[in-house]
């Protein structure tokens, strides 16, 4: 590994001469026996030298010394070698005072790290044998329609698994639809029956009605999934799964409070839906026609008689429905009471088109009770409403919004993963699937299982529509990088994925919980046995594992160590402090590069080495970093909890829990815990970073220096 | 106090057929009674007019003070989210209001309705008529010098319009009386001193102080009708008081002092009633031009504003053309034109309470009920600042 040929390309340009001394900086990599060429530019025609020593054989693995590894990312990759980028532009020039002692020391630490990386990392082999080009839809409502639809036009083979008799779901049970294009107004017909009937014409579809799932397993391009049909088991191997399992009602006894279940004329959307259906907008309690309807939307009140979360459908079938009662009885009268309306983008215009109706009476409100009168009539009073204080109305019926529930969290077995993490797909606390919802929508944390409509999110027919095509492209894209053994995302064509060294296990199965993708399953000798195409190659396996037996072609412990013990380390007189910073790539170390990008600084003692992840940090490394004389080691990963931003779920909530143990072992060295320090870094929060790095350096300083300096 | 609400749409129909269509948009953010410069903390407008009139909660939108205070600025419809015109509402209630009060209700009626029109004119030519055939004019145009007693004795010119305006003064108390009872049941609280509140509201009328603080108060920079309303007004209303002083006073010189008419052109009367015609002619002709020209800033127009502005119009110049014609002797076209003349300011006296002249009783009403509130509540010492 030593003997590898590597060139080292320093870049004079972008200010990096004006900070640093270059020729000291050659001088470095000539010394550890790099082909070392310097330009004012790499990034232009001179990206042309490096091109040359590769194809001539002389170079096999490039250290580019000049801008951030985020920026010329085409520029910079060279066919036939490893790439290593030092950041000697965004993190070094454009971050400290030019001309300094320590700007200078950081730089040639920067490149001793990037030598040694260089000399360290291999080409990842990718694993291409999974490469089944087929989807399965679980779910035949819109949005499987579509999904199925799109990917078979795409030219994969489709199999749909619908458990109803026939497909079409939620859409066939509805009335009318609420307009979906310019000048919105008027109620279109259900079209479900043209999508059907067009995806049954399609010679690639095998569509098996009044079926579920019996189980799946296996992996991105080659899952392995059973189906119970009607005509008896069915066995089928797809390249990617989309869960397209819908919506429920949210349980009636919820809405007691509102008199559903108690009186006969309190209803619920989906009870008018089929109402309408049949053409008639009645009283249940006697057949009458319902002359005086009252719709009630969440009012806000955020008690457990609602969803812990808002959706804006059920203030389109609101008023869709408001429409239902007009159309069908001319002189009736529809008031709708809403805490608030939602209507998003171009519905706005239904809104309008709905207001303009002079018998849709609308107003914010609140019930305060509902209660019979003589006939099965209902008196309601209500609170908080515009209209003025106190106010009474006295309807035929009442319609309260049904709450849309995900399937994915209620029912049981619709998935029936034979994954060692569970059977179903993991849900936030809101009983969606879940996923970096920022950065992801459509992932779930099975890689290769696509959620899409109402079971993502809730939705209406035409979002459904397009969630679905969507959801198509996301299982066509994983089914293609499969194939060719990258990774799907976040790490898009990453080819690495991690090897075990099997003689070491301890058969902990500590990996195989940690992985927030469920990719490792056990053996029967309880040993971890990896799915490559599930692995997102975060590397919080690597990190987890206590006896570092995980490690990537080009990312280890191994590697990151040997960078870590590559740094130079002053005399322990106090005066110049050195601190690690492990940086997760994807929040804290670009917003490290936009603070140089702003020409923000901060200290330059610290050295950042990025990490694929924050939790792929394994302790040890934190033990090698205070061994060799660091006198602190900063933790910089991504917002934790709830609205969580790591693109890995939870690396930082993974890596505190690590860093409890590793305080301990701290302390058996006799060393102060808190020169270890986790803090959480949004890429947003660039400008505060100065000031949180200075504070970080300064209780760190304030402990003193390492003492264990110079062993 | 819990009412129960019972929607009336063919009120909610018949607002939006005067030209208050675009209501509906409204949803009820309240920008408008934020950025009203007339109304108040306590009595905000016109949110809660918007969705009375959408929920055509009739009795609610109609016996409240807040429409009466609305000065039709604009500022409402300029800032409007949604493009609910508020002001178009507001305007429209002030005309419903009228004919809803009105007593007898037929007149309310026939005032709103283009096909009375015919009826509405012939009532004073009947009248005029009449007077004229008892007293043998009808044979031809009276010879000699233009004096237009010979067609009309003042006498009886004197005793017609003293009905009249008696007549209208019964019709405008009857109103006034309905719309404050309305207003003290809708809002059970007592007011303060009846007379404390007309001298008050007086003196706000005369110095403009409503329409003034459009301008003094602006919200923001958007165009709205704020800055000519002032002005504009303060010229026809000047111009009317102008008009009325004159005819009181040439009234005064016949009986009192057997000064008869015509008066010379000097004489101070007549150069007061010259000058307040003037400025009402101006004032018209401003209003006419923000009515055709600024539709989208002024609001839209009804009937009811239309023929308002355009019998006062023809008034005040047939008023002038009288005057004109008789200084160019040309007895043929200065007698019938007297007798248009006539005709007119009968039909602006007489039916006043039921037209949207009858503002000056409805706003007036209006002012007092809402000041005396306030007076009773301690919230104001200062005349000025009606709605505060």
């Amino acid at each position: 590994m030593a003997n590898k040929k590597v060139g080292a390309y320093i870049c004079s340009g972008c200010s990096i001469a004006g900070a640093v001394d270059v020729e000291q900086l050659a001088a470095l990599g000539a010394e550890a026996g790099c082909l070392v060429r310097k330009s004012p530019a790499f990034c232009l025609e001179d990206s042309r030298l490096i091109r040359d020593d590769v194809a001539e054989g002389a170079v096999e693995a490039v250290v580019v010394a000049a801008c951030s590894p985020r920026v010329n990312t085409d520029v910079f990759r060279i066919p036939g070698a490893t790439v290593e980028r030092v950041n000697l532009r965004e993190q070094v020039a454009w971050s400290h005072p030019a001309g300094h002692p320590e700007t200078q020391e950081l730089a040639l630490d920067y490149l001793r790290m990037g030598i040694m990386r260089a000399q360290r990392v291999a080409r990842p082999q990718p694993y291409t044998q999974a490469n089944t080009r087929a989807v399965l839809v679980i779910g035949g409502g819109i949005a499987g329609i579509s999904a199925a639809l799109n990917a078979a036009r795409c030219g994969f083979r489709v199999v749909v698994v619908e458990k109803q008799e026939e497909l079409g779901g939620w859409a066939n049970r509805l009335y009318r639809q609420f307009p979906k294009r310019f000048p919105y107004r008027g109620l279109p017909p259900i079209t479900v029956v043209e999508q059907v009937r067009e995806l049954r014409a399609l010679p690639n579809v095998a569509i098996h009605c009044g079926s579920s799932v019996e189980s799946i397993e296996g992996e991105p391009g080659r899952f392995k999934v059973t189906l119970r049909t009607a005509q008896g088991t069915v066995e089928d191997t797809v390249g990617a799964i989309i869960a397209a399992t819908g919506w429920q009602p949210v349980a009636t006894e919820k809405y007691e409070r509102y008199g559903l279940g108690v009186y006969p004329n309190v209803t619920t959307s989906v009870a008018l839906e089929e109402m309408a259906k049949r053409g008639v907008v009645a009283r249940p309690s006697d057949g009458g026609p319902a002359r005086r309807v009252l719709f009630l939307l969440c009012d806000g009140r955020g008690d457990d008689a609602h969803l812990p979360y808002g959706g804006n459908v059920s203030s389109l079938v609101a008023l869709k429905q408001a429409l239902y009662v007009r159309e069908l009885n001319p002189e009736a009268l529809a008031y709708l009471f809403y805490g608030d309306i939602q209507t998003p983008g171009q519905y706005e215009y239904f809104y309008h088109a709905v207001q303009a109706d002079p018998g849709v009476l609308l107003s914010q409100g609140q019930v305060e009770r509902i209660s019979e009168t003589h006939d099965h009539s209902l008196a309601v009073e209500l609170s908080g409403t515009t209209l003025g204080p106190g106010t009474a109305l006295e309807v035929d019926l009442v319609v309260l919004a049904s709450g849309m529930a995900p399937n994915t969290a209620t029912s049981d077995g619709a998935l029936a993963l034979r994954y060692l993490q569970g059977q179903e797909l993991p849900v936030t606390k809101f009983g969606f699937a879940d996923s970096n919802f920022i950065c992801f929508p459509y992932e779930t944390r099975r890689t290769g299982i696509y959620s899409a409509g109402a079971a993502r999110q809730a939705m209406d027919l035409a979002a459904a529509a397009r969630d679905g095509r969507a959801a198509a492209l996301k299982a066509m894209q994983s089914i293609e990088k499969s194939s060719a053994g990258q990774a799907v995302h976040p790490r898009v064509g990453d080819m690495s994925y991690p090897g075990f060294f099997m003689q070491k296990c301890t058969s902990c199965g500590r990996c195989t919980q940690e992985c927030p993708f469920g990719a490792l399953e056990l053996n029967e000798k309880r040993n971890p046995v990896l799915n490559p195409n599930r692995c997102r190659r975060c590397g919080i396996c690597m990190g987890a594992c206590p006896v570092q037996i995980i490690s990537f072609a080009d990312y280890s412990v191994d590697i990151l160590s040997a960078m870590i013990k590559s740094v130079e380390i002053p005399e322990a007189d106090g005066e110049k402090p050195r601190i690690l910073a492990l940086a997760c790539e994807n929040d804290a170390y670009p917003a490290l590069d936009m603070a140089g990008i702003n020409r923000l600084e901060y200290p330059a003692s610290i050295r950042v080495l990025p990490v694929r992840c924050i939790g792929s940090v394994n302790s040890v490394l934190v033990t090698d970093a205070v061994s060799r004389g660091f006198d602190g080691v900063a933790l910089l990963g991504c917002k934790s909890g709830e609205d969580y931003q790591c693109h890995f779920i939870h690396g930082s909530e993974l890596l505190e829990k690590r860093m409890a143990n590793m305080r301990e072992t701290l302390g058996r060295l006799m060393l102060e815990p808190e020169r270890v320090q986790v803090v959480e870094v949004a890429i947003a929060d660039y400008a505060q970073l100065p000031s949180v790095l200075n504070k970080l350096a300064d209780a760190i300083n304030e402990v003193g220096p390492n003492p264990m300096k110079g062993f | 106090m819990i009412e129960k609400l019972e929607p009336d749409l063919d009120f909610k129909r018949r607002i939006i057929g005067l030209d208050a269509r675009d209501l509906s948009y409204c949803y009820q953010c309240g920008t408008c009674s934020a950025v009203c410069p007339v109304s108040s903390e306590e009595n905000p407008f016109p949110r809660k007019e918007m969705i009375w009139v959408q929920w055509g909660l009739k009795e609610r939108a109609l016996s409240n003070s807040s429409i009466w205070l609305c000065h039709q600025c604009g500022t409402c419809s300029a800032y409007c989210p949604r493009d609910a015109k508020p002001a178009n509402v507001m305007a429209a209630l002030r005309d419903y209001s009228i004919t809803h009060y009105a007593t007898p209700r037929f007149f309310g009626v026939a005032l709103s309705h283009p096909k009375y029109l015919p009826l509405l004119f012939a009532l004073p030519v009947a009248i005029l008529l009449a007077i004229l055939a008892g007293l043998g004019n009808l044979g031809g145009l009276p010879e000699g010098r233009i004096v237009f007693a010979k067609l009309f004795p003042d006498f009886y010119v004197e005793a017609l319009f003293d009905i009249a305006v008696g007549l209208a003064v019964l019709g405008a108390l009857a109103g006034g009386a309905r719309y404050w009872s309305a207003m003290r049941g809708a809002r059970a609280d007592g007011g303060g001193s009846f007379w404390t509140a007309l001298a008050q509201v007086i003196r706000e009328i005369l110095d403009h102080g409503q329409f003034k603080r459009c301008i003094d108060e602006p919200v923001g920079s958007r165009p709205t009708h704020q800055t000519h309303l002032y002005k504009t007004h303060l010229a026809v209303f000047y111009g009317f008081l102008g008009l009325v002083a004159t005819t009181a006073s040439v009234g005064v010189g016949i009986h009192f002092f057997d000064y008869l008419t015509p008066w010379p052109l000097w004489h101070p009367v007549k150069i007061l009633g010259n000058v307040s015609g003037t400025a009402l002619v101006v004032g018209l002709a401003v209003f006419f031009w923000h009515r055709i020209g600024e539709q989208a800033r002024a609001g839209k127009s009804t009937y009811a504003d239309w023929l308002f502005l355009i019998i006062l119009a023809l008034a005040v110049f047939t008023g002038f053309a009288c005057e004109s014609l008789r200084l160019a002797d040309l007895a043929a076209l200065a007698y019938p034109t007297y007798f248009v003349h006539l005709t007119l300011v009968f039909f602006l006296l007489v039916y006043l309470p039921y037209s949207k002249f009858g503002h000056l009783v409805y706003r007036t009403t209006a002012m007092l009920y809402a000041r005396s509130q306030l007076n009773a509540r301690g919230l104001v010492a200062d005349a000025s600042d009606l709605a505060k």
